[in-house]
């Protein structure tokens, strides 16, 4: 079975195709590359490859499968705490967390050194929900009438039991006023020229108008608390509702567009090198390795802060593992300086230390000998067999005929984005459709 | 005759930590000082201790990471919001000063996620403009929701820290009146205190893995991704634990003051005077941060006004020219020093220990000496 399989991959950018239906499998242990004139989608291949761009089409297989961030409970289940989250701040928002929190907290707290229970301020935040009145108390004594958000205020009484008394009464007036027919148990009544609310049960009268209008006008006054309190309701449910939904949808939006990154790719074992290289400039030779040793290294951020003793000896382990990696690469003596300030030949090796460093079975070398001396890059043949002898397959991208021709097991011709050849050395140096590409047709007259 | 070899390699911390030690002990230097100038030195560097803890916080999201923030001021704000709802008379929680800590640290940093989880995806200048919008969207939150932050007025008063009783008698040894509103040198090594716990945490994962890996996304997020390391997760550390003491220093100033101040303390000045501290020391480096805050927060809170307390004893400025009064030349001194510094020293005064390392190649860089 090959290890890495492209399927009839193309990759588009608007108009321009870039790579079209392209076909190769590279096999375990194997030096494969990729060679064609300029722009010919060499580069565009390997970024398919490592997940910068996705294929417009077609397919990539490593050992069989589709390098994705799988679709787990954990996925689920973040959709659905983020949605929760963003559903209740919403929610706050919608019914007011100031007023909430006068309600709750300031209402059933008299000051320093005064009594506070938790399930009286929760017992109000029902209230609040369900718009029901509250009693605050005033300067001189007095008590108001509130509604729970404090925005208005229906009757001032002398005392508490006067103002508890008052706001009984005012919440039967306002359950008269809700909308629908008048409850049996109330009903308005003509007596004396007075307009009267009254309660069946109770001897007393609810509240007296001088004219029905009056009355008319006060019912409608609850009514509108009513609905107000009822529209508060809404808007907190459908922003409840509104908020779950964006947050869950944004955290599935964003696991669907990152479960194909590089990381998901390099953790699978598919590491690369860069045409222009791409080191951390000012970091150290040897952090620029220890980087890519990231996933070998394990503890939270607490055991790192603190420097545990096990984490001390991971962090060795690792450092004596970076230098195995560099005195391989040969840059051993280098260690200590800016990755900035190598010679370019030793930039382009310590890439490929860096790629090493993340353990992968399959390597992608783009253009390692770029702008090396002839003495360098048959160097660097060396290099790449014994990254062939680690065991891992290499995927090269190379113009220095000397390099493909020297040390491929098999060849892939790329002309304008499309597979033109494959084979060995010498099947493609004889292939007159590769010479054609690189050398122009012959005129034919 | 040259000094010892051993002095030679002797790291120069400890030196400045004895003196940071020494001088509230002394008495004597503060109190020179303080008739000399008419403000207490001391109190100050407690203010920039604090402060130096916000920097640190500013530079793991800049410096470390490379995520440009304009609004750390905001998750100061928080911090000392969240001390002070938790902490005020007024209010029925009345947690101890650790408990504030931790959940004021723990809401900036919850705050951090909240608002780089969405957004950190973004490239770089567009996180720049969001936290920016989310600095002043803080401040007239803080503002408006006057409930619960009373407003512009603030919360006060915050108390002091319980001092557990076993410390009582080595304090009064050590000649400190155990209580916090009379000896400003409890509140001074409370703050310098965290500032070394911060520092040490901070150097520890400097050299970690997360560390790495910050300035690895720094360097070259594509390159990063292209290791394994998952930049969003990443970033999104470094923005909560920067956050995160950014809540803490703002614990610190809530508790320090006694009052949460208004919502305008916290506004994009704040922000923008810690970015300068940074910029100035040296974007990523502990040592260059520490005296970037050092320079401008006591050039702001120290040198300016006694500069204009000895304008106005000599006599050159008569009542309100206010071209003769230092403070307002202050931001043109600040501007003036950051241009000089992109111009002769973008690096910054002490830059990271790299570009340290670089200039003086013949000395290895060991894990001591880092």
């Amino acid at each position: 079975m090959s290890l890495l399989e492209l399927d009839k991959v193309t990759v588009r950018f608007g108009g321009l195709t870039a790579v079209e239906d392209v076909d190769c499998a590279v096999r375990e242990r194997e030096i494969y590359s990729i060679i064609g004139p300029n722009g010919a989608g060499k580069t565009t291949v390997f970024n398919v490859i490592t997940g910068i761009y996705d294929p417009s089409s077609g397919q990539i297989r490593f050992r069989g499968r589709a390098l994705e961030r799988a679709f787990t409970w954990k996925v689920v289940a973040a959709a659905v705490a983020i949605g929760l989250a963003t559903g209740l701040a919403a929610a706050l928002l919608a019914v007011n967390v100031d007023a909430l929190w006068r309600a709750t907290i300031k209402r059933n707290y008299a000051g320093p050194g005064a009594d506070f229970s938790y399930r009286a301020a929760i017992h109000d935040a029902w209230g609040y929900w369900q718009g029901a009145l509250a009693l605050e108390p005033m300067r001189g004594g007095r008590w108001a009438v509130r509604t729970a958000d404090g925005r208005q205020t229906l009757a001032y009484a002398p005392s508490r039991d006067e103002a508890e008394r008052t706001r009984e009464s005012l919440r039967q007036l306002i359950d008269v006023a809700r909308p629908g027919p008048i409850r049996s148990t109330t009903y308005l009544e003509e007596r004396d020229g007075e307009f009267v609310i009254r309660n069946k049960d109770d001897t007393d009268d609810l509240a007296t108008f001088d004219s029905a209008e009056d009355r008319q006008s006060a019912l409608d006054r609850y009514r509108s608390l009513d609905r107000a309190a009822a529209a508060r309701r809404r808007n907190a449910w459908l922003a409840l509702l509104g908020g779950m939904v964006v947050g869950a949808a944004g955290t599935l939006a964003v696991w669907y567009r990152a479960r194909r990154t590089p990381e998901v790719i390099s953790l699978a074992g598919v590491a690369r090198t860069f045409q222009n290289i791409r080191l951390f400039q000012n970091m150290s030779v040897l952090e620029n390795v220890l980087v890519a040793m990231d996933r070998r290294l394990h503890g939270g951020v607490l055991r790192m802060a603190i420097r545990t003793p096990g984490i001390r000896r991971q962090e060795r382990e690792a450092r004596a593992k970076a230098r195995e990696l560099l005195d391989f690469v040969g840059l051993a003596h280098r260690e200590q300086h800016l990755a900035a300030n190598l010679a370019y030949g030793e930039q382009r090796r310590l890439e490929i230390a860096r790629a090493l460093a993340t353990e992968p079975q399959v390597i992608l070398l783009d253009e390692p000998a770029a702008g090396m001396n002839p003495a360098e890059s048959s160097e660097l043949n060396g290099l790449i067999e014994q990254i062939r002898d680690r065991g891992l397959a290499v995927l090269l991208i190379e113009h220095h005929m000397s390099v493909v021709m020297g040390i491929s097991d098999r060849i892939a011709v790329l002309e304008y984005g499309t597979k033109i050849a494959e084979g060995t050395p010498e099947q493609v140096r004889t292939d007159p459709k590769v010479i054609a590409a690189y050398l122009g047709d012959e005129e034919v007259s | 005759m040259s000094a010892p070899r051993w002095l030679d390699r002797m790291p120069a911390w400890p030196l400045y930590l004895a003196v940071l030690v020494a001088f509230p002990l002394l008495v004597y230097p503060n109190e020179v000082l303080f008739r000399w100038t008419g403000i207490s030195i001391g109190g100050q560097l407690t203010y920039i201790f604090i402060y130096a803890i916000l920097a640190l916080g500013l530079n793991v999201v800049v410096g470390y990471t490379g995520i440009l923030h304009l609004g750390i001021a905001a998750f100061f704000g928080i911090g000392a919001y969240v001390t002070g709802i938790l902490t005020v008379p007024a209010y029925p929680f009345g947690v101890g000063f650790v408990a504030a800590l931790v959940l004021s640290t723990g809401a900036a940093a919850l705050a951090g996620i909240l608002l780089g989880a969405p957004t950190l995806r973004l490239r770089g200048d567009y996180v720049a403009i969001v936290t920016l919008g989310f600095g002043e969207v803080t401040r007239f939150t803080l503002r408006n929701l006057e409930e619960i932050t009373a407003g512009t007025r603030g919360l006060n008063p915050v108390p002091p820290p319980q001092l557990p009783a076993f410390l009582e008698p080595p304090l009064r040894l050590l000649g400190i009146t155990p209580d916090w509103s009379l000896d400003y040198r409890l509140f001074y090594f409370l703050a310098l205190g965290l500032l070394l716990v911060v520092i040490w945490l901070l150097h520890n994962l400097e050299d970690s893995r997360l560390g790495r890996a910050w300035m690895a996304i720094r360097e070259d997020e594509l390159a990063a991704a292209c290791m394994g390391i998952n930049a969003s997760r990443v970033k999104l550390s470094a923005f909560a634990l920067g956050c995160g003491l950014a809540g803490m220093a703002g614990c610190l100033y809530a508790t320090v003051l006694a009052s949460t101040a208004g919502p305008d303390a916290f506004d994009f000045n704040r922000s923008v005077l810690m970015l300068c501290c940074i910029i100035l020391g040296g974007l990523g480096s502990l040592r260059g941060t520490l005296l970037g805050v050092l320079l401008l927060i006591g050039f702001d809170n120290v040198v300016a006004p006694v500069l204009d307390g000895f304008i106005q004893a000599s006599g050159i400025s008569s009542g309100d020219n206010r071209f003769l009064t230092f403070s307002n030349w202050k931001l043109m001194i600040f501007g003036l020093a950051l241009i000089l510094m992109m111009r002769f020293r973008p690096e910054g005064l002490l830059p990271s220990r790299q570009i340290e390392a670089e200039m003086h190649t013949p000395q290895p860089l060991t894990e001591e000496t880092a």
